[in-house]
């Protein structure tokens, strides 16, 4: 660490690296020291357009000439144990954008890394941090809803997008060789949504996935419901529907919130007041004034300059810098890490049972129709037999 | 390595065009199926190759041969390119991040050249752009031409442009170091049956409303026909390797009288006029707030953009008409009547 504070490196230099630079910038003692990624084009085009001095293709040659307090990993995800221990044991913190690891047996690799080398992990969980997320999980601490019951949380996915795109064209995409193909890279985002509240550490659950779409030649569409001692969960993944929402609703004793990342909206549902017709009035009276407090909000914070659709990951990254700086702990916890990645190879796993057993009952119910039409035409001809042997008699 | 001269036939002549299923690729393969040339075209999984071979119709169709291929696989590349004479690039991503479209157009490029240069195919073909002119160098109203560099720092220019300077900068460096001969056609702003002429150089679109910037400068068109033809010359014409050609058609309207024009033919189009004086001004706050609000709103609009894509220039297309043989043509009049009628 130098006098500015953190440095930071970046490796990994697609997509998702332009909005990790953007918002390391965005903090005034964080300096953005190298970038790296096997492909040159991609690391010089990430090192030009966000002013970084050092571009590297060697993570090795990065961590030598660059030396950096902390390295963002945001390659494709098969890549990040590998990646995250060598960092690791090279003395540098590490950031690794979601999803942790292509399964849990990894993701305890390279925590049990950090423990050994005493350096910390934080993991892109970074809508935890988002301001109508923290704003939401206010209100119901102070017990706005009760007790929480039910979570549902919805993720729409815009497959026609940039990246969708690509991930249709190219069979041999990193993101359709993943056990859980394209819902592995996104669904922690609704998953940990939903473990703020179902803190269980196995629930009970069940889940299933399907392709809307006859030419995708992969899922597209998954349902995952969790059930957890208090509380239940359902997550809807669909990239079939419009608009694409990043949506969570709570549901308690009381009554529910519902938070809307995208439009950083927090609506309540409350129990009315007044009865019958009186009801009727209340109800778009309350939506009003709802409203006027969300736009109020939302107006003053484009005042402020504070609208950012990556602010939860600013936050997140501050937070985690501020913990390597201070020796302290991390913004998310290392059993949380574990906790939604093993939940993720649940939902795989069962995913992949459910389509068996589906493949199973269909071979089940065509060997049934074929013995039913193969039993009909025998009794048929049984019949056509015994009349034929009825006539010569 | 076989030469491309005067006397080698086009027809029956074996080439590959990528991108073959775009707007500008479908056209450049009627030209080529035209000429004679037996066409491979190199389409990405999943394209709509139905839909092309609607529009080059079923007799073109039996001397085209589609292959599905990545583009950024040297080995399929290889494959792709053996037996074929020249290959015209045209395909490219128009949108996305930067990130993207540097792996979606730039490495495919150094894919497919390095492959190009291996199978010793006589000649490189590369569909580039305009836009990657250091044009803000240039006095006002100078006439941009190919002698006008190449713009120096593409990063503060948009993803697109910028991914199309990097293009091009591999596209010559392999060229160079690996002896194959490479021809550059640079078209302005295409337009055509299925994308209207109300591009950025026109002005920007913010929702329903388009905000007309400057309005007195020439925008550089080029019909899609027209463009389609002078990219089939450049594979064929000999004596031109090394060579980069501005494509833009002749008398070309100011982005006010586009506008004009599509009143004319009854489009209702909600204007808000910039001055050229105040299109500095509008990038000058836009680039204050976005620093301000750590980019709250991105800095879409920076004077270093302005200055390269709407400072009143001519443009000149007199070395595509003497060593291409190129005429535009379709006129403009013509082409934007059609255009209008296509419904775009």
């Amino acid at each position: 660490m130098n006098e500015k504070g953190i440095k930071v490196g970046l490796v990994g230099c697609g997509q998702i690296a332009d909005a990790h630079l953007q918002q390391i910038r965005r903090i005034p003692w964080a300096e953005p020291v190298a970038v790296c990624d096997l492909e040159p084009l991609l690391a010089r085009q990430a090192a030009e357009r966000f002013d970084i001095p050092g571009q590297f293709t060697s993570l090795e040659q990065m961590i030598e000439q660059s030396r950096p307090d902390v390295v963002h990993i945001t390659t494709p995800v098969e890549s990040h144990r590998l990646l995250a221990m060598q960092l690791l044991e090279a003395g540098v913190h590490v950031y690794v954008e979601k999803p942790f690891s292509v399964s849990v047996a990894e993701a305890q690799d390279v925590l049990d890394c950090a423990r050994r080398n005493d350096r910390l992990v934080c993991l892109g969980h970074d809508q935890l941090f988002d301001p109508a997320w923290l704003e939401c999980c206010k209100r119901i601490d102070a017990g706005e809803v009760g007790d929480v019951q039910h979570v549902e949380s919805v993720l729409g996915y815009p497959l026609h997008g940039p990246f969708g795109t690509q991930v249709i064209a190219n069979p041999n995409h990193w993101v359709r060789r993943l056990p859980g193909g394209l819902f592995q890279n996104t669904i922690s985002h609704p998953l940990y949504r939903i473990t703020e509240f179902l803190t269980d550490p196995e629930p009970e659950l069940q889940a299933s996935w399907f392709s809307r779409f006859k030419q995708i030649p992969f899922p597209t569409e998954l349902r995952a419901h969790l059930r957890g001692e208090q509380v239940t969960g359902s997550l809807l993944f669909t990239s079939s529907t419009k608009p694409c929402h990043r949506l969570t609703r709570v549901y308690g004793t009381k009554g529910g919130l519902e938070v809307d990342l995208d439009s950083q909206l927090i609506r309540a549902d409350k129990r009315n007041r007044y009865p019958g017709a009186f009801a009727k009035i209340e109800e778009p009276w309350r939506q009003v004034r709802e409203s006027v407090a969300n736009l109020s909000r939302n107006l003053c914070s484009f005042w402020k300059g504070e609208l950012h659709y990556f602010e939860g990951m600013k936050r997140t990254f501050q937070l985690f810098y501020e913990a390597v700086r201070d020796g302290s702990e991390g913004p998310i916890s290392y059993d949380e890490m574990i906790r939604v990645t093993q939940i993720m190879d649940r939902i795989f796993e069962e995913c992949r049972r459910s389509d068996a057993d589906r493949a199973g009952a269909k071979r089940l119910r065509r060997s049934s129709q074929t013995d039913e039409l193969e039993g009909s035409k025998a009794e048929s001809m049984a019949e056509q037999s015994i009349g034929s042997s009825s006539q010569r008699s | 390595m076989c030469e491309i001269t005067s006397e080698t036939g086009k027809a029956a002549m074996q080439v590959l065009l990528t991108g073959a299923t775009g707007f500008l690729g479908r056209r450049v393969l009627r030209e080529l199926v035209d000429e004679g040339c037996a066409v491979r075209c190199a389409v990405r999984p999943g394209s709509d190759v139905q839909s092309l071979r609607q529009f080059v119709g079923a007799r073109r169709w039996s001397c085209t041969e589609t292959v599905n291929v990545q583009l950024s696989n040297v080995e399929q590349c290889r494959e792709l390119v053996r037996d074929c004479s020249v290959v015209f690039h045209a395909a490219a991503s128009l949108s996305g991040s930067a990130s993207n479209l540097v792996m979606n157009s730039v490495v495919p490029t150094r894919s497919l050249m390095a492959a190009a240069a291996e199978e010793r195919v006589a000649r490189f073909v590369l569909v580039s752009s305009l836009g990657i002119y250091g044009a803000q160098q240039l006095p006002g109203h100078a006439t941009l031409d190919e002698q006008c560099p190449v713009d120096s720092a593409g990063h503060l220019r948009d993803p697109y442009t910028y991914s199309k300077i990097l293009q091009e900068e591999v596209a010559w460096k392999i060229s160079l170091e690996r002896n194959l001969p490479l021809v550059v056609v640079r078209p302005g702003v295409i337009f055509g049956d299925e994308r209207g002429a109300l591009s950025h150089r026109v002005g920007l679109q913010l929702g329903g409303l388009l905000l007309r910037m400057g309005g007195r400068q020439q925008v550089p068109f080029t019909y899609v026909e027209n463009c389609a033809e002078a990219v089939a010359l450049a594979g064929f014409n000999s004596g031109i390797d090394g060579q980069i050609f501005n494509i833009v058609d002749d008398d070309l309207p100011t982005g006010r009288q586009v506008i004009c024009r599509y009143r004319k033919a009854g489009r209702k189009l909600r204007v808000i006029g910039v001055p050229q004086f105040a299109t500095n001004w509008l990038a000058r706050f836009n680039e204050w707030y976005s620093s301000k609000t750590e980019q709250q709103v991105p800095a879409v609009l920076t004077r270093y953009r302005v200055q390269a894509m709407w400072k009143p220039l001519r443009y000149s297309n007199e070395r595509a008409k003497q060593q291409l043989g190129w005429h535009p043509s379709i006129t403009f009049d013509e082409a934007f009547e059609r255009t209008i009628a296509s419904g775009v």
